[in-house]
């Protein structure tokens, strides 16, 4: 081993991030050290900091730096729209290209109980409580469309029911710009099935 | 060094897909001839040359893989026939036989007849068959392959036929004994309605479900079944017994 002490460990903690292997990390490591000293003193500082202040927000658990997040604080979006996403990432996705103009509430996780994760796990008492409040009218599923992303879906359906809001499931099918031959079988039924008047 | 085994293309399905590294999955297969275990599907979620889309639970599979110990690697997939298709309530009661099978078969033990009755099982979710007795009927057959079996046409003590209208104590690992009505005594109507796979009646229903739930839970140790709590908000729960 040629690499050791401190080298070595900046190289085990790069690998951390996704799609970092051994390789990568070695390269990046050499490249931070030789080339890019100020680079590298940034990285770690800004590291530190997203560490320390960047929490969940309070009411729909996507990551921010305050108590709440921008969505949430801004009083211009519509609280009657709530959209159920599994991950912060999806938040952003969603509010980017979409022009959707109400609520988020970011799961971190989906229902699955073969990883024993049910919805104790998923801290749902807390979606639970901003349905009681009866500002929400329509929910929007906008989960994964695997097998949990679907019972997930259907799991809070029936909670929507039970407290009076419209469930409503995104649209999902043939890809914009796809063509038909090449989608795959189960894609193309789902598309098929869910086809609707023009 | 060790020369892998092979096992070319098997009637397989995926219990269950998590994520592994980055574009890997860490799959719990039950196959018919190798029951239940673990396989590495390599670079399975990379782009459009993946197998994720295939590899997908309720969907009958042939897998190919090659083991040189613990988790053998997937070599080879291909679709055997339709997804069943299962949504709302169908697809829970769907993850409960999954559970079931993962938490109650010792891996690498083939059991055909129950791969044969997994297949069954999923046909009756998908179409929509009565959910109680699509469960009752897959539970017991699994306790049946792993010699739990439940004794349910005679008294264990005095060896009379059971009597529908005579009531029973059932003693895990024992079977029924006649006893006065009341308490945990279940009617020999449910046992017999057990064994013929016919459930009539909410009342018979319910009480083979906490008789079957009483078994399964004593198989399965502490750790309750997740997959029941899918069912908190189901207006009509098959695993409500309050």
């Amino acid at each position: 081993m040629l690499q050791s002490g401190r080298l070595a460990q900046l190289i085990q903690a790069l690998r951390v991030l996704p799609g970092v292997g051994p390789k990568s990390a070695q390269r990046m490591a050499f490249h931070l050290l030789q080339r890019d000293r100020l680079g590298a003193r940034g990285l770690a500082e800004a590291l530190l900091e997203a560490v320390e202040h960047i929490g969940h927000c309070g009411e729909c658990r996507t990551l921010t730096e305050g108590e709440l997040c921008a969505v949430c604080a801004n009083p211009n979006r519509d609280g009657t729209q709530l959209c159920i996403v599994e991950s912060p990432a999806e938040v952003f996705a969603i509010d980017q290209s979409t022009g959707f103009k109400g609520r988020f509430f970011v799961l971190n996780g989906r229902l699955s109980p073969l990883d024993g994760i049910g919805p104790d796990e998923l801290r749902l008492d807390l979606l639970e409580r901003r349905l009681q409040t009866g500002e929400v009218r329509e929910m929007i599923l906008a989960t994964n469309t695997t097998v949990e992303g679907e019972a997930t879906a259907h799991y809070l359906s029936e909670m929507a029911r039970h407290f009076g809001v419209r469930p409503t499931r995104i649209a999902y099918g043939v890809p914009f710009g796809g063509e038909i031959e090449f989608v795959d079988g189960t894609t193309l039924a789902h598309a098929f099935n869910g086809r609707r008047e023009v | 060094m060790m020369q892998p085994d092979r096992y070319s293309l098997k009637e397989a399905f995926v219990l269950h897909r998590r994520n592994f590294r980055e574009t890997s999955l860490l799959l719990d297969i039950f196959s018919r001839d190798h029951g239940i275990f673990r396989l590495i599907a390599k670079g399975a979620l990379r782009g459009r040359g993946g197998r994720s889309g295939v590899l997908q639970p309720f969907l009958p599979l042939s897998l190919a893989w090659t083991s040189r110990g613990e988790p053998a690697v997937l070599t080879a997939a291909e679709a055997r026939g339709n997804i069943f298709e299962l949504s709302g309530k169908n697809l829970f009661c769907g993850f409960y036989l999954n559970e079931l099978l993962v938490r109650l078969l010792p891996p690498h033990d083939p059991h055909e007849r129950i791969f044969a009755c997994y297949g069954q099982s999923l046909q009756r979710l998908q179409t929509g068959g009565r959910l109680d007795e699509t469960l009752r009927f897959f539970e017991l057959a699994l306790l049946e392959e792993l010699g739990y079996g439940l004794l349910l046409d005679y008294d264990a003590e005095s060896g009379a036929e059971i009597q529908a209208e005579r009531y029973y104590a059932y003693g895990i690992e024992q079977g029924p004994v006649e006893c006065g009505a009341g308490g945990s005594a279940v009617r020999g109507s449910v046992l017999l309605g057990l064994r013929n796979g016919f459930l009539t009646g909410h009342e018979e229903i319910l009480a083979a479900k906490r008789l079957m739930r009483r078994v399964i839970q004593h198989y399965l140790g502490g750790r309750p079944l997740k997959s029941r709590d899918l069912f908190k908000y189901s207006t009509y729960s098959v695993f409500n017994i309050e």
